[in-house]
C-alpha cells in the first residue's frame, strides 16, 4: 500500500495568515492571545484573554471575494485556509472537483459563531435572517464544497476538541480504502459567545494567558483558527514536493467522563500506543511531541502521566496553545501543520509561560527553539466525552 | 459486504423493539400540525438521574442503542454515531440561559449536552468502551457517512463488530428556524396524506436507528452492498450517477425495491422521479417519509425498514407506491435532503 503523504497546507490563525507567518511566529514566541476586543458582543469583551485573529469579518470578505449569501465568519477563516492548502499543492480544477477527491473538514461551533443571530432566528415568528441555513458545521464544507465543487465524497466531523485530527484520520482512511484518490481535510473554529460561555461555566478559563504543563496553569485561552491539509498518495505525487507522511492515527474513547479525563489517562494512553502500531513504530522512534496540553488543571497532568506511561522517557514535547490558544474544531489541524512544519524544517519552538513542572509527573516543555532531527512527530488531540484522537506524521 | 445482525429503531411510529408496524395491529400515525414526534419509549435501561439530564437527541440515540449493547453483551469495536446537529434543544436551552442570566453563572448541563458527540460520547462511558468513538455530522450525509465509516472498518477487519446510527429531534428550536427557511408546509394535513399533498416543503421528522454491523453472513438481518453519496443540483448528473451505482452493483433491478425518500416537497420531486425512471417498470417502489418525517438522519430510518422488509420477506402496504411482484431480492434506498444531498444504500438478502 502506498504511504499517505501531505503534499499542501494552509493556516490562518492568531499569530499569521498564513503557514509561513505562522512559522515565524512560532520561532519568535509569539503569543497570539490577549484581551477580547472591546467590539465583540459579550460582557466578556476587554475581560478575558482569548486568541483572536484580527482581521474583521467584512475585511475577509473583501480579501477573500466571498459575498455568498449565508456565509459566516467561520466559513470565512475555512475558505482562507482552504485556498492556500490547494494553492501550496497546486492542485488543479479538474482535480479537485474530480469524483476522487474528497473533502473531510470538522467544526464545532459552526455558524452558532452567529449566538445573537441563532438566538433570534431561534425565537422568530417570522422573516429569519440569510444565516438559517448556516448554524450547523456542516455548513462551512457545504460552503466550500459548492464554491469549488469539490467532487467527492464530503464529510463533516464533531468530536469536539479532537474533531480535525479525526477529519484527517478519516480522510486517510478514504484514500487507503480507494474510495479516494486525494482528500482535503481540515477543520476550524471561530470564537463565538456560545462556546466562551460553555467552557466558562466549566471553570476552565483562565483569566490569564495559559501556561500548559505548568504547575501553576489556571486554565486554558479559547482561540479561532483554520487549518487544512492535502492528503494524497505517494504514487501519484512523483512531481510534487513531499511535506511528510501521515505514517499513524488512532482514535480511543476514555470513556471516564463528559467533560475530563481519567487519572491515569485510558484514552490518550490508547490513542498515543495504537497509532505508534498503526505507524510501526516504537515510543523510541518519536522526536517530538506536539501535545494537546490545553493549560487545564484536568487534561496537563493526565496528559502528562499517559505519557509517562506510553514513553517511559517522553521524548520533547510543547503544547502550541500557548501561542495560538485553544481552537477547538480546528486544533488537530492546526497542530498537524505545526507538526509538519518541524519535520520540515528540522526544529521545534518553544512553550510559553512555563516556569514549574507539575509536581506529580514533572515533565518539562521545550522551553527554546532549537534545531534538532525530527523524523516522527506524534500529534495529540483530546475532546469532549473522552474522545482521543493522536497523529503521527514522519520524514518523507 | 457489510451484515446488520440487529437493529433497535425509535421513530414516529412503533418501531421499537418487538412492537413494530408489522405486528399488523398497529395503526400508522399521522402527523400533528404537520410534526411527527417520535414515540419514545420508556427508557427503562436509562438511569432515571442520567435520563433527567439527557437531551432529547441525546435520550432517543442512547434509548435505541442500549438494548443493542445489552444483547451484545461484550464491548462493541466501535460506537460510530450520525446526527445532524445533536441536541439543538439543549443548545437553544443554553443559549436562552446567555441571554437571560447576561452570561452570569450558567449551568454546563445543557451545554454538554448540546454538543453533538454528545450521544456516542455517552454511549462509550456508560458502556465502558474505550474503543473507536466518532460523530459524523455532515447534515443529510451524517448516516451515510457512518456507514462508510464501518464499511473501511470491516475491509481492514472483518472480524470486528460495530454499533452503528443515528438520531436527531426536532426541538422547537431547529423547527421553527427551518420552518422559517421554507422548509415546511404551509398548509395543514389532514390524516396521513403526506403524498397527496404536493406543494414546497415537507412535514417535520426525528428519530433514532441503531445497527449492529459486523462481516459475518450467517443469521444476518441483511446485507449492506454499497453506499454512495454525491451532492448536486443537476438532475442530469443525478442520473449520471444512479446509473452508474446500478450498472456496478444492481444487476437485476426486477427483484430491487426502490425505497424512495420522496416527501412531496414539490421542489425535489423530479429527483425521485428520475431515481424511479431508472429502475425500469418491473421494481416495486416504496416510501417511507409519511412514516418518518423528513430530517436530517431519516435514510437511518429507512435502512431499518428496509432491513425489516428483507428479513421478513414482507413488504407491508403502508408503504407500497407500487408494487410489481413478491420476491425483493434487494432494496435501494435512495434519499436526498434538501435538493442538493444525495445517497444511495443498496441492501440485499443476507
Amino acid at each position: 500500500m502506498s504511504r499517505i503523504v501531505v503534499t499542501g497546507m494552509g493556516v490562518i490563525s492568531s499569530i499569521g495568515n498564513s503557514v509561513e507567518e505562522n512559522r515565524s511566529s512560532l520561532k519568535n514566541a509569539v503569543c497570539g492571545i490577549s484581551k477580547i476586543d472591546e467590539n465583540f458582543p459579550s460582557r466578556f469583551a476587554g475581560v478575558l484573554p482569548f486568541a483572536q485573529i484580527h482581521t474583521s469579518t467584512e475585511n475577509l470578505q473583501k480579501q477573500l471575494n466571498a459575498y455568498e449569501p449565508g456565509v459566516t465568519r467561520t466559513s470565512l477563516l475555512a475558505l482562507h485556509a482552504f485556498e492556500e492548502a490547494i494553492t501550496s499543492s497546486r492542485l488543479t480544477a479538474a482535480q479537485i472537483t474530480s469524483y476522487d477527491t474528497a473533502l473531510i473538514g470538522a467544526s464545532t461551533v459552526g455558524g452558532i459563531c452567529l449566538t445573537d443571530q441563532l438566538y433570534a432566528d431561534a425565537n422568530a415568528a417570522t422573516g429569519g435572517s440569510e444565516y438559517l441555513q448556516s448554524y450547523d458545521g456542516a455548513s462551512v464544507n457545504m460552503y466550500l464544497q459548492k464554491r469549488f465543487g469539490v467532487g467527492g465524497i464530503i464529510n463533516t466531523i464533531n468530536t469536539a476538541c479532537s474533531s480535525s485530527a479525526n477529519a484527517i484520520m478519516y480522510g486517510a482512511r478514504l484514500i487507503k480504502s480507494g474510495r479516494a484518490k486525494r482528500a482535503i481535510v481540515g477543520g476550524v473554529d471561530c470564537i463565538a459567545k456560545f462556546t466562551l460561555n460553555g467552557f466558562n461555566s466549566l471553570f476552565i478559563l483562565s483569566d490569564e494567558i495559559c501556561r500548559p504543563f505548568d504547575a501553576g496553569r489556571k486554565g486554558l485561552n479559547l482561540g479561532e483558527a483554520a487549518a487544512f491539509l492535502i492528503l494524497e498518495r505517494e504514487e501519484d505525487c512523483t512531481e510534487k514536493n513531499i511535506l511528510a507522511v501521515l505514517s499513524g492515527y488512532a482514535n480511543s474513547n476514555d470513556a471516564y467522563h463528559p467533560s475530563s479525563l481519567s487519572d491515569d489517562g485510558d484514552g490518550p494512553y490508547l490513542s498515543m500506543s495504537q497509532a505508534l502500531h498503526i505507524a510501526n513504530l516504537t515510543a523510541k522512534d518519536i522526536s517530538f511531541v506536539n501535545a494537546h496540553g490545553t493549560a487545564t488543571e484536568n487534561n496537563d497532568e493526565v496528559e502528562s502521566k499517559a505519557m509517562l506511561r506510553v514513553f517511559n522517557k517522553p521524548p520533547a514535547f510543547a503544547s502550541t496553545k500557548s501561542n495560538i490558544g485553544h481552537t477547538l474544531g480546528a486544533a488537530g489541524a492546526i497542530e498537524a501543520v505545526y507538526s509538519i512544519l518541524n519535520i520540515m524544517h528540522q526544529e521545534v519552538y518553544p512553550a510559553l509561560n512555563f516556569s514549574n513542572p507539575i509536581p506529580s509527573t514533572g515533565l518539562i516543555p521545550v522551553q527554546a527553539y532549537s534545531a534538532m532531527p525530527v523524523q516522527h512527530v506524534m500529534s495529540n488531540s483530546f475532546g469532549f466525552a473522552g474522545n482521543c484522537s493522536s497523529l503521527i506524521f514522519s520524514r518523507a | 459486504m457489510m451484515f446488520i445482525h440487529d437493529t433497535v429503531c425509535i421513530s414516529p411510529q412503533q418501531s421499537y423493539l418487538q412492537e413494530t408496524l408489522f405486528s399488523g395491529s398497529n395503526e400508522i400515525k399521522s402527523p400533528v400540525k404537520n410534526i411527527l414526534y417520535a414515540i419514545e419509549p420508556s427508557y427503562e435501561m436509562i438511569p432515571p438521574g442520567i435520563l433527567r439530564r439527557m437531551g432529547r437527541a441525546v435520550r432517543l440515540g442512547i434509548g435505541a442503542a442500549l438494548p443493542l449493547t445489552k444483547k451484545e453483551g461484550k464491548p462493541f469495536d466501535g460506537i460510530i454515531i450520525g446526527t445532524s446537529m445533536g441536541g439543538m434543544e439543549d443548545c437553544v436551552k443554553f443559549l436562552n440561559q446567555i441571554i437571560e442570566y447576561n452570561e452570569g453563572t450558567l449551568t454546563p448541563t445543557n451545554f454538554v449536552q448540546s454538543t453533538p458527540n454528545a450521544i456516542a460520547g455517552q454511549l462509550g462511558l456508560m458502556t465502558k468502551n474505550n474503543h473507536y468513538n466518532i460523530t459524523h455530522v455532515h447534515r443529510g450525509f451524517s448516516f451515510e457517512n457512518a456507514l462508510l465509516d464501518v464499511d473501511m472498518l470491516l475491509n481492514d477487519d472483518k472480524n470486528r463488530t460495530y454499533l452503528v446510527g443515528a438520531a436527531d429531534e426536532i426541538s422547537s428550536y431547529n423547527y421553527n428556524i427551518e420552518r422559517l427557511a421554507g422548509g415546511y408546509k404551509t398548509e395543514p394535513l389532514t390524516g396521513n396524506n403526506l403524498f397527496n399533498s404536493l406543494s414546497p416543503g415537507t412535514i417535520a421528522g426525528e428519530g433514532a436507528a441503531m445497527f449492529i454491523i459486523n462481516g459475518d453472513a450467517p443469521k444476518a438481518k441483511a446485507a449492506i452492498k454499497a453506499v454512495h453519496i454525491f451532492q448536486t443540483e443537476n438532475e442530469e448528473e443525478l442520473r449520471k450517477q444512479i446509473q452508474h451505482f446500478m450498472q456496478a452493483h444492481i444487476p437485476q433491478s426486477a427483484s430491487c425495491l426502490l425505497l424512495s425518500g420522496e416527501n412531496a416537497d414539490s421542489r425535489y420531486q423530479h429527483y425521485y422521479h428520475c431515481c424511479e425512471s431508472l429502475m425500469g417498470t418491473s421494481s416495486s417502489i416504496a416510501r417511507f417519509k409519511h412514516l418518518s418525517g423528513e430530517y436530517p438522519t431519516a435514510s437511518s430510518f429507512a435502512v431499518w425498514l428496509a432491513a425489516e422488509i428483507l428479513d421478513r420477506q414482507q413488504l407491508p402496504a403502508f408503504c407500497v407506491k407500487k408494487q410489481v411482484n413478491n420476491a425483493i431480492e434487494s432494496v435501494l434506498v435512495y434519499n436526498n435532503y434538501k435538493g442538493i444531498q444525495h445517497s444511495l444504500v443498496l441492501l440485499q438478502k443476507a
